[in-house]
C-alpha cells in the first residue's frame, strides 16, 4: 500500500528505491522456486558423497565443482540453500511475532508496565545479538537454533517497534484522538494496521535478512545444523580447512548466502542506515 | 537612500522548471522605497519568481525575459548571475531556516559576515545594532540560544535584524510573516517598513494569506497557475472591483466595522457550561480559590476564544474536555456534570466532539483518506461496510476530496486538503461540539475563503456547536456570533462579538481588533 | 547538558544491573543444584550475585581454573582486537560513511551499500584470507582448534601480517556499522530545510556542510556508538573462531558449547557493560552537537 501510495502520489512513476523493492522480492521468488525444486534441480541428493573427483574445480560436468568428498557442489549449495531457508522461515516469524508484534502492543500498556519491559529487553539488546544465539543454543540445544536465531534478532526489533509505537501513543493525534473518544483498542488497532500489518512484508523481509544471518555465522561456528543436515553456515565451515587451495568450496555457498540476505533486505526497503 | 532609484526591472520574465511552465510572462519595476506583494498558493508561480531575482534557481529551471538590477542594462533572465545590487533574502521563523544546533547569533553572524566580507565579531555587532532598533524584538543575549528556544516571534525579528543589518537594496521576503498572530504581524511590518524608509530598499514580498499582506498597503500582483491575474493597489483590489479570482481571495479579509448580519443561530439549550473554572491555580489571602471562568454555550451557537498565544484560550479548551487538571471549577458538558464521569463513559460522551485544527496534527499522517473519514463511524457505530462508504462519500463529496485516491496516506496531502479532511471527519463524526484551532493557519487567501464556506456549511447542516480559538478577529468575525477575550489566562471582555467589535472596552481587546484590521493609509 | 548525563547515566545503571542479574542467573546454572527446582536456582542466583559483588565468578567446570583469572588472560585480547578494529572501522568507516552518506552520493549509493554489507563477516573473514594467502601470501593462522598464541602488538612484519586478517575482518565490519550510523544521520540531516534556506540567506555550500552539516552526522556516528560496538564483539567472535584467536569472544563460544556457565557470565557481562558503556559516552559526546534547546 505504501509503494502504491507514493507511487500513485508522484504520478505513477515507480523510483529507483521501488525497484529495488521489487528486485528484491523477484530474487526472493526466484529462492523461493530454487528452494522448492531444490531436489529436481540438484542432479544428486544430499550429502551423496563421492559422485566426482574430489576436490574438482569448477567445470562442464560439475559446474560448481567437487568437494574434498567428491560431493557435487551446485546440489549441496541447493541442499543447503533450502536448509538454510527452511531454518529462517519459522525464526522469522519467532522475530515478528516476540519483536515487532510484542514490541507495539508493549508500548500501550500502563506506563510503569511498558518502560519496565523496555528496559528489560534493552538489556538483551545490548547483547550482540549472534553471541545472544549462541547462549540460548547452549541453553537448550541445536535443534532450537530456529528459535535461538529468532529470539536473538527479537530484541532489537522489539525496541524499534517500541519506540516507534511510543511516538505514536504521545503524538498529538493520538491525543486529539482520544479526547474525540476513539477508545484505546481502537489505536492499538491504528497502530498495528499502519506499521505492522501495512508493512508485515517490508518487516518480514527485514528480519529473514536478520535471522538468516545469525543462522547461517551460527552453523558456521557449529552451534546450528547437524551433519549430514547441512546448511550454507555449515558448509562454508566445512571448506574451511581447505578453501584456499579449492575456492569453489566456499565461495559458491558464500554466494547463496549474500543473495538471500541482498535479496531480503531490498526486498525489505532497507534504507538510509537502517540496520537488518 | 535608494529610495526613487529603480532597484529591479522585469520584462517578460517566464520559467519553466523540468518541463512545466510555473511562471508565464511578467512584467513589473521596483523603486527604491517601494513595496510589492506577489498574492498567490503553493503553485502560483511566485516561488519560481522568487527563485530567480534571489539568485537560487533550481537546476532545471529555464527562464526568459530580462532582468535589470539599478541602473544596469537589462540582461537575460538566464543568465542573471551575480549582480552587484544587495539582494538578500528573509526566511520565514516558521519553514526552520535556521540550523536546530547551532546558536541563532552564531549563524546570523555568520550569514552577516559572509555579506559584507567581515569579521565575525563586527557581524555580530551588527546584528545586535540591527536588532536594538526594534523594541518589540528580544533581548540580544536571547539570541544565544538555539532556534528550538526561540518562539516564532522571537526567531523573526532576529531574521529581520540579520536581514537589515546586510543593508538590502532589494528585499525579499519569503511569506516571512504569514504563521504569526495578526498583532504580531503588524508590529514587525510596522517595523519593517520604518526600516524601509530609513534605509531605502525594495521590499517584493511573497504572500499566501492576507494577514501580512494587508498591512503593507501596497501594490499587489495575484499570480495563478504561473499567470498574472490582476494587479494594483490593495485596497482598490480588496474594494471588490477586481477579478472573480481576486474576489474570492480577498473574501478572506476581515472587515471589523463591516460585520455581517447576525446569524440566526439555534438558541437552543445550554450544551456547555462553566462554572468558576480557575486556569491559574492561585489561592487569595483568604485561601479561597481565584474567581474562576464561568460562561454558557448553547447548542448550534459559536464562540471564539481570542487572544495571543498564552493568553489562555486553549488551556481552557483543555480543562474544559479533561485533556488538564483545573485546580477549581466545574464543567457541564450536555447536562452531565464531567467530574462525576467515570472513564468510559467520558469517552461516550468525547464521542461527539470534534477538532479541526490548523496544524493538522489531529490528522494522524499514516492513516489513508478514507480510513481518517471512516474511523469515527467504525469506532462508534455499527454500520455495515456499505453504510459507512456511502457516509464517507457524502462527506468527502461536500469537501471536494472525493476525487481523490482514497488509499492515499494522509502524509501525502497539502495543508489544504488535509484541513478538508478534518471537516469531512467531523462531518460524519456528527459532533454536539466542533473545537476549531486556528483553522485557516498556514492556507493561501483562496482556501481560507473556501474553507470558511466549508466550515459554515458545516454548521448550517450539521448543526455543532462551533468554539473556535484564534488570535485572528476576522477568523472570530467569519464563524462566530459571540466571543471571549483572553490576557494572561483571563477573561478581559465577552460578549455578542458584533458589539464588541464597534466598541471594545478593554484595552487589549481593542489591539487585537485593531491587528485583523488592514493598514489603510 | 547536566540533566541528561545524569538520565543516561542512571538508565545506563540500571542497564548494567539488569546484565549483572543476567549474568549471575546464568552463572547459577553452575550450581550443582540449580536444576532442581525453582528455590534451588534463586538460592544459587543468590550466591551467584553475592560472588559477583566479591568479584567471585566462580571456577571453571573444565579446567577448575578461577574464571577471573581465565577473563583476565583473555579479555585484553579481545579488547585489543576490537579496539583496533575499532580504529581500522575509524579509517575506513568514516571517509566512506560522508562519501556516500551526505549529498546526492547518498541515495545513488544506496544500492552498492547494501550490496557490500549483505556479505556475513565469516564469509568476508574468509574472502580475506584467501586474498591475503594467495594473492599478498601472508601466513593465515589455521590451526587445529588450539589457539595460536597471537599477541596484540607484533614484533615484526611476519607477526603483523598474521594479525591484520582479523583486525581487518573486526574493522570492516564495524566500518559498516559505522557508515550506517553516518548514512542514518545524513539522511536525517537531508531532511531539515535549514541547508537550502541558509544558502538562500548567502552562505556557500562548503561553509554549510562543514560548519553545520559534518557535525550533524558525525554526532550520529557518536549517538550510535553503542551499536558499533555490537558489530565490532559479533564480528571479534567469529574473527577468532576463524584466525584461531585465543580471545575471550572464542572462550565464550566454546564454553557455550561445554556449558561452562561460570566461564560465559563474566564473559557476557564485561560485553554487555562495555557495550552501554561506550553507548552512554557515545550518547553524551553527541548531546551538545545535537541538542535543540526546544522542550522535549
Amino acid at each position: 500500500m505504501t509503494m502504491a501510495t507514493t507511487a500513485s502520489a508522484r504520478g505513477g512513476v515507480p523510483s529507483l528505491h521501488a525497484l529495488l523493492r521489487i528486485a528484491g522480492w523477484i530474487g526472493l521468488g526466484l529462492i523461493a522456486v530454487a528452494v522448492s525444486l531444490s531436489d529436481f534441480l540438484a542432479t544428486a541428493p544430499a550429502n551423496a558423497t563421492a559422485i566426482g573427483p574430489l576436490l574438482a574445480p569448477p567445470s562442464a560436468d560439475f559446474r560448481f565443482g567437487t568437494d574434498i568428498l567428491g560431493r557435487d557442489m551446485l546440489s549441496e549449495t541447493l541442499h543447503a540453500l533450502s536448509a538454510t531457508v527452511r531454518s529462517a522461515l519459522p525464526a522469522t516469524v519467532v522475530t515478528l511475532l516476540v519483536g515487532a508484534l510484542f514490541g507495539f502492543v508493549a508500548a500501550r500498556l500502563p506506563r510503569s508496565l511498558a518502560l519496565t519491559l523496555r528496559s528489560l529487553v534493552g538489556i538483551l539488546a545490548s547483547l550482540p545479538a549472534l553471541l545472544l544465539a549462541v547462549l540460548v543454543i547452549g541453553l537448550t540445544t541445536r535443534d532450537w537454533a530456529a528459535v535461538a536465531a529468532g529470539l536473538s534478532a527479537a530484541p532489537f526489533t522489539f525496541v524499534r517497534a517500541f519506540d516507534r509505537a511510543r511516538i505514536e501513543e504521545r503524538a498529538t493525534h493520538s491525543e486529539y484522538a482520544r479526547a474525540t473518544g476513539i477508545s484505546a483498542s481502537t489505536l492499538l488497532r491504528r497502530d498495528l494496521v499502519y506499521e505492522f500489518s501495512d508493512t508485515i512484508l517490508s518487516s518480514a523481509a527485514r528480519a529473514l535478512a536478520a535471522v538468516t544471518l545469525i543462522l547461517s555465522t551460527v552453523s558456521f561456528l557449529g552451534f546450528g545444523a547437524v551433519p549430514p543436515h547441512r546448511d550454507l553456515g555449515l558448509m562454508i565451515a566445512a571448506a574451511k580447512p581447505y578453501f584456499l587451495q579449492a575456492w569453489w568450496t566456499a565461495a559458491f555457498p558464500a554466494a547463496a548466502l549474500t543473495l538471500l540476505i541482498l535479496f531480503a533486505r531490498l526486498a525489505a526497503g532497507l534504507d538510509e542506515g537502517e540496520r537488518a | 537612500m535608494s529610495e526613487g532609484r529603480p532597484i529591479v526591472e522585469v520584462q517578460d520574465l517566464g520559467v519553466i522548471h523540468n518541463g512545466t511552465t510555473e511562471l508565464e510572462k511578467i512584467s513589473f519595476r521596483l523603486e527604491g522605497g517601494e513595496t510589492l506583494v506577489l498574492l498567490g498558493d503553493a503553485v502560483s508561480g511566485k516561488d519560481a519568481l522568487l527563485r530567480v531575482l534571489g539568485g537560487y534557481a533550481k537546476r532545471g529551471d529555464v527562464c526568459s525575459g530580462t532582468i535589470a538590477f539599478g541602473d544596469g542594462v537589462a540582461l537575460p533572465a538566464a543568465k542573471r548571475g551575480k549582480s552587484d545590487l544587495r539582494v538578500v533574502y528573509l526566511a520565514a521563523a516558521a519553514d526552520a531556516p535556521l540550523h536546530p544546533h547551532a546558536s541563532v547569533v552564531s549563524q546570523l553572524s555568520r550569514v552577516i559576515a559572509r555579506r559584507h566580507g567581515s569579521p565575525r565579531a563586527s557581524a555580530r555587532e551588527e546584528l545586535r545594532i540591527a536588532l536594538e532598533r526594534f523594541p518589540a524584538a528580544p533581548p540580544f543575549a536571547d539570541l544565544k540560544k538555539r532556534p528550538g528556544e526561540l518562539d516564532a516571534m522571537a526567531l523573526s525579528w532576529a531574521l529581520l535584524a540579520a536581514a537589515i543589518a546586510q543593508a538590502p537594496q532589494l528585499l525579499i521576503a519569503d511569506h516571512a510573516f504569514g504563521d504569526l498572530t495578526p498583532r504580531s504581524i503588524r508590529a514587525i511590518v510596522a517595523a519593517l517598513m520604518a526600516e524601509q524608509k530609513r534605509l531605502g530598499f525594495a521590499l517584493l514580498y511573497a504572500a499566501r494569506g492576507l494577514k501580512a499582506a494587508a498591512q503593507f498597503n501596497s501594490r499587489v500582483i495575484v499570480l495563478r497557475q504561473g499567470k498574472v491575474i490582476e494587479e494594483g493597489a490593495f485596497a482598490k483590489l480588496a474594494s471588490g472591483q477586481s477579478h472573480a479570482y481576486t474576489r474570492t481571495l480577498f473574501k478572506a479579509l476581515p472587515r471589523p466595522l463591516d460585520t455581517p448580519p447576525g446569524r440566526n443561530a439555534t438558541r437552543g439549550e445550554p450544551l456547555l457550561q462553566v462554572q468558576g473554572l480557575d486556569l491559574l491555580g492561585a489561592k487569595t489571602k483568604s485561601g479561597r480559590g481565584r474567581d474562576g471562568i464561568t460562561f454558557e454555550l448553547r447548542r448550534g451557537a459559536s464562540l471564539a476564544l481570542i487572544g495571543e498565544e498564552g493568553s489562555g484560550r486553549r488551556a481552557l479548551v483543555r480543562a474544559l474536555l479533561g485533556l488538564d487538571n483545573v485546580a477549581s471549577g466545574r464543567v457541564v458538558l450536555d447536562q452531565v456534570d464531567m467530574s462525576i464521569l467515570s472513564a468510559p463513559m467520558t469517552s461516550r460522551l468525547r464521542r461527539r466532539i470534534a477538532f479541526i485544527t490548523g496544524a493538522d496534527d489531529a490528522l494522524d499522517p499514516r492513516m489513508t483518506l478514507w480510513d481518517t473519514v471512516d474511523e469515527p463511524l467504525r469506532a462508534h457505530l455499527r454500520l455495515s461496510r456499505e453504510m459507512v462508504a456511502g457516509h464517507r462519500e457524502t462527506a468527502l463529496k461536500r469537501v471536494g476530496l472525493a476525487s481523490y485516491d482514497g488509499r492515499r496516506a494522509v502524509a501525502t496531502l497539502s495543508p489544504y486538503d488535509k484541513r478538508r479532511l478534518q471537516v469531512a471527519r467531523a462531518i460524519v463524526s456528527s459532533p454536539f461540539l466542533a473545537v476549531i484551532d486556528e483553522p485557516l493557519r498556514g492556507l493561501d487567501a483562496f482556501a481560507q475563503s473556501i474553507l470558511t464556506e466549508l466550515l459554515e456549511d458545516f454548521r448550517r447542516q450539521e448543526g455543532p456547536a462551533f468554539l473556535i480559538i484564534t488570535a485572528d478577529v476576522g477568523v472570530a468575525q467569519a464563524l462566530a456570533e459571540d466571543a471571549m477575550f483572553f490576557k494572561d489566562r483571563k477573561v478581559v471582555e465577552r460578549g455578542p462579538l458584533r458589539d464588541i467589535l464597534k466598541n471594545p472596552k478593554d484595552e487589549e481587546t481593542r489591539l487585537l481588533i485593531e491587528a485583523a484590521r488592514p493598514v489603510t493609509d | 547538558m547536566l540533566r541528561f548525563v545524569l538520565r543516561e547515566a542512571g538508565r545506563t545503571g540500571l542497564g548494567l544491573v539488569g546484565a549483572v542479574l543476567l549474568a549471575a542467573a546464568i552463572s547459577a546454572l553452575a550450581a550443582p543444584d540449580a536444576g532442581s527446582g525453582a528455590w534451588h536456582f534463586l538460592v544459587a542466583w543468590g550466591h551467584a550475585l553475592d560472588g559477583f559483588a566479591h568479584l567471585d565468578f566462580g571456577h571453571s567446570a573444565m579446567t577448575g581454573v578461577p574464571a577471573g583469572e581465565e577473563l583476565e588472560r583473555r579479555l585484553p585480547l579481545t579488547l585489543g582486537l576490537v579496539l583496533e578494529g575499532f580504529a581500522v572501522a575509524l579509517i575506513v568507516g568514516i571517509p566512506v560513511g560522508f562519501l556516500f552518506g551526505a549529498g546526492p552520493a547518498r541515495r545513488a549509493a544506496a544500492p552498492l551499500v547494501q550490496v557490500l554489507s549483505a556479505a556475513p563477516i565469516f564469509c568476508a573473514g574468509l574472502a580475506l584470507a584467501f586474498v591475503a594467502a594467495n594473492l599478498l601470501h601472508w601466513p593465515v593462522p589455521r590451526g587445529t582448534g588450539v589457539a595460536s598464541g597471537l599477541t596484540l602488538m607484533p614484533k615484526d612484519a611476519r607477526e603483523l601480517e598474521t594479525l591484520l586478517l582479523p583486525v581487518l575482518t573486526v574493522g570492516l565490519s564495524g566500518a559498516a556499522a559505522a557508515q550506517l550510523a553516518l548514512r542514518r544521520a545524513g539522511a536525517e540531516s537531508a531532511r531539515q530545510p535549514w541547508r537550502t534556506q541558509l544558502r538562500r540567506m548567502g552562505l556557500g555550500a562548503w561553509e554549510i556542510e562543514t560548519v553545520f552539516g559534518v557535525p550533524q552526522i558525525f554526532a550520529g556516528l557518536l549517538s550510535d556508538l553503542g551499536e558499533v560496538m555490537l558489530a565490532l564483539f559479533s564480528a571479534a567472535a567469529v574473527a577468532e573462531w576463524v584466525f584461531n584467536y585465543a580471545g575471550a569472544a572464542d572462550l565464550f563460544v566454546k564454553s557455550v558449547a561445554l556449558h561452562d556457565w561460570a566461564i560465559v557470565s563474566p564473559i557476557l557481562l564485561s560485553f554487555a557493560g562495555l557495550t552501554m558503556i561506550a553507548g552512554l559516552i557515545g550518547r553524551c559526546a553527541a548531546y551538545p552537537l545535537v541538542a535543540t534547546g526546544a522542550a522535549p
